[in-house]
């Protein structure tokens, strides 16, 4: 759970990577994962990885992004070691591992950097239907507060003798129900709640609600853009046709 | 029974929420814990049963230090009712939900019976029996919390803010169930902003703000400082405000409105 | 901004309502009048049916929950059960018990703009009202915050603000201290006497503890099983002898108070505070 919350929620930053307009940094971190699946060798891989946790310094974020890297190397080994089982070739397996890392680090350098009312925004341009996206930003509204609930859940049932860190692994998925079913019993609660606040403030009375806040992009946000675009194909190019042609 | 010696405690985000608190809680005593919101209350009843473990200090229960043991094992003799029901209930029936503490604790099944249909009977849940817990009213569901504890049979209960969200009767109810825990010779320790429904039991008060111990003695003496509490947010009770306009004497003990009554009239000199 | 004609904004006539899978009636014939700018108090025992009362007055019975419904409740004079929600929700604003389970956004701002967004009222004018009421509600310095990062208290005036900025002439509010600590539920009372005052909005205000409300409340409405069976000022009804035997919190002070004037120790009178008991009786305060 903390490899979720440190990697994954946002948080406030003030470098100029977070001021950027989210579909830029939506931009980036799609280009970075395109990237992260076309490099075919392992120092390529590392060059690129190398070249994301620069980034992710430039954003001041590099801590949390590295820690959610050296989390996330626990699943990597298992992917490894499944694929060596299955294609018993070891330089693709450690591939396949070093890039689940990559695309874990790009995509969570999104999430890390973006608000949700950002979120909600860059969801809005793609046009999706606001019951999708106003669900959406309700849903990672509450998440820190679901994260609170699970902690005073755990902290009741310990109280009542519940060992959660006890017992084999079925042992350990059979304590979690005393957990789990408040938690769920109270999101079902929270949601009825919820949207008889919504009713109460009129919610779909209008078929276009109007935007307290407004986005614009400046020609600094173009500019990086350009830029990451640019870089993406060079980078691109180069993977493709001056590395193999050198390395071979 | 539980002592805090110099614990202070700094939650993840650095924010401290005790600092340098030493407390003694003798066995048998009722202990009411008051102050504001953010004052420290629910992280210092969180230390008791190891929930939290002190950033320095240290906390023991019967003298064996929190930090090595279980909150599991700690929980067998301090039962913690935590302010929301819904944070808990999960079982299937409420028998079930009185059981799956004591089974916990390795309790047999025969006397997981016997203590599920004597909690049942205590708190007049009985006809709730094979019912699912999550359908019973915010106050029915607090009265099973509280059967759930007691069925275990803890020395120490410890109950978080009891009073939100009911009404007066249930108030009173509750006051009777501690005086009655307290006759049993358990130790009782209320977390509360509400201090006047204790008023019938005459705890000891213990104020905290800021993480601190402000103040500690007494109900009938302790609210009598409006200084201290002033400073704590904790709204003296009614009576007392009425007692201290009245000028009485300290050593009396104050306990209901008949009483008050009396005092008004001896104060003009009837 | 005090409206000139004392008209009656709530009209509550021979109301009940069951429903659908109760065998009860949850509100029984009940009827109720509220002029403009009064502040009402609704008590009673859980269970009571105050909760239902409140949704029939703001429109989500019948709208949102449906069910067996008799009689007419009318807000500022149009039918509740007539009108939409849309119309409602500028008529009635509806503060609900949970602070946390009634803001949606991740901002403050964002969230008292929530109804007006739904509401399609324009930016400019969304700003200065949503402005006005982070002002109204000493929230301006939050603005910007996350919601996580507020106290109760905190969330509690963030939520007020997102139902004042609507401009409703009528805010109900379902037992809005119950999770607040002492002090902080006197400062929300205390803040809806202040809005009273500076809006002219009329409060119907459900709760338990009715020490903090008497002195700003100008009439206290008792329920019991679905009906109503206690009306008049706090002091008529808090003096008189059938509060207790409703499970009205009757405050401490008042029932010493009561004993005091029933043996004509000292005479009748408005309801005291334990200061001015105190004087009232002779002793010379603190």
């Amino acid at each position: 759970m903390m490899w979720l919350s440190g990697g994954f929620v946002f948080r406030r930053g003030t470098s100029a990577y977070h001021k950027l307009d989210p579909r830029v940094k939506l931009l980036i971190s799609a280009l970075m994962f395109v990237t992260t699946l076309l490099v075919r060798t392992i120092y390529e891989l590392a060059a690129v990885l190398a070249f994301f946790l620069v980034v992710a310094a430039i954003a001041t974020v590099l801590k949390r992004v590295a820690r959610t890297m050296v989390f996330t190397l626990m699943f990597s080994a298992f992917i490894f070691v499944v694929n060596v089982v299955f294609t018993r070739n070891v330089e693709t397996s450690v591939l396949y591992a070093v890039r689940f890392v990559a695309i874990v680090v790009s995509t969570s350098l999104f999430f890390i950097t973006t608000s949700p009312d950002e979120l909600e925004q860059v969801m809005k341009t793609f046009r999706l239907p606001r019951d999708v996206v106003f669900a959406f930003v309700t849903a990672v509204r509450f998440i820190p507060v679901m994260m609170l609930d699970t902690i005073q859940i755990m902290d009741a049932q310990k109280s009542r003798g519940l060992e959660l860190d006890k017992g084999n692994i079925f042992r350990r998925v059979r304590n979690m129900i005393p957990v789990l079913i408040p938690l769920v019993v109270n999101s079902v609660v929270r949601s009825g709640e919820l949207a008889e606040a919504m009713e109460s403030r009129a919610y779909g009375a209008v078929p276009k609600p109007t935007s307290l806040v407004e986005y614009h992009t400046s020609a600094r946000d173009k500019a990086v853009a350009v830029a990451a675009v640019v870089a993406f194909a060079l980078g691109a190019y180069s993977f493709y046709f001056i590395l193999p042609t050198q390395l071979l | 029974m539980i002592e805090f010696r110099e614990v202070s405690f700094v939650h993840q985000n650095g924010v401290k929420a005790l600092d340098g608190v030493s407390l003694r809680i003798e066995s048998g005593e009722t202990v009411a814990v008051v102050g504001e919101n953010g004052a420290g209350k629910t992280t210092l009843v969180k230390q008791v049963t190891g929930l939290l473990k002190p950033t320095s200090g240290s906390v023991l229960v019967d003298g064996e230090d929190t930090k090595s043991t279980s909150t599991a094992k700690l929980s067998r003799k301090v039962g913690v009712a935590f302010q929301n029901p819904d944070h808990q209930l999960f079982s299937e029936s409420v028998e079930e939900e009185m059981a799956f503490a004591l089974r916990n604790f390795g309790f047999a099944p025969a006397v997981v019976q016997q203590r599920v249909a004597w909690g049942l009977e205590l708190f007049g849940l009985e006809e709730y029996r094979k019912s699912s817990p999550l359908v019973l009213s915010g106050g029915e569901k607090k009265r099973l919390t509280l059967a759930c504890i007691l069925a275990w049979d803890p020395d120490v209960v410890i109950l978080d803010e009891p009073t939100v969200g009911q009404d007066s009767i249930q108030k009173e109810k509750l006051v009777g169930t501690i005086g009655m825990l307290r006759s049993a010779g358990k130790t009782v320790v209320v977390v509360s902003h509400d201090i006047e429904f204790l008023w019938p039991v005459q705890p000891r008060v213990v104020v905290m703000k800021s993480g601190r111990v402000v103040g500690d003695g007494p109900a009938r003496t302790l609210m009598l400082e409006r200084g201290l509490l002033e400073t704590a947010r904790v709204v003296q009770p009614q009576l007392v405000e009425l007692y201290q306009g009245l000028k009485r004497r300290p050593e009396e003990p104050f306990v209901d409105p008949l009483e008050a009554r009396r005092w008004v009239e001896e104060a003009a000199g009837r | 901004m005090r409206g000139g004609d004392m008209a009656d904004i709530l009209e509550i006539d021979g109301l009940s309502f069951r429903y659908p899978d109760s065998p009860k009636r949850a509100v029984e014939d009940f009827q109720l009048t509220v002029p403009e700018g009064e502040i009402v108090v609704l008590a009673g025992p859980s269970g009571c049916g105050k909760s239902t009362l409140l949704r029939a007055v703001n429109g989500l019975i019948p709208h949102m929950y449906g069910g067996d419904y008799s009689g007419d409740v009318k807000v500022g004079g149009a039918s509740v059960k007539e009108s939409g929600m849309r119309d409602l929700a500028q008529r009635v604003g509806f503060l609900f018990q949970n602070p946390e389970n009634q803001i949606f956004m991740f901002t403050v701002e964002r969230d008292v703009a929530f109804g007006l967004e739904n509401l399609g009222v324009s930016r400019g004018d969304m700003r200065e009202r949503v402005d006005e009421a982070m002002r109204l509600l000493g929230i301006t310095d939050l603005a910007l915050r996350a919601p996580h990062e507020l106290s109760d208290g905190q969330k509690q005036r963030v939520a007020l603000a997102g139902v004042l900025a609507m401009r409703p002439k009528l805010v109900i509010l379902d037992e809005p201290t119950s999770l607040l600590d002492p002090k902080t539920a006197a400062e929300l009372v205390g803040l809806v006497a202040r809005l009273r005052k500076e809006l002219g909005t009329t409060f119907v205000v459900v709760e338990h503890r009715l020490d903090l409300l008497v002195k700003v409340a100008d009439r206290l409405v008792v329920m019991s099983e679905g009906r109503k069976v206690l009306e008049g000022t706090p002091s008529e009804v808090l003096f008189g002898d059938k509060a207790e035997g409703y499970g009205v919190a009757v405050p401490a002070v008042t029932r010493v108070q009561k004993m005091l004037v029933r043996d004509g120790f000292i005479p009748r009178g408005g309801l005291l505070t334990p200061e001015e008991l105190a004087v009232a009786a002779g002793g010379q305060g603190p």
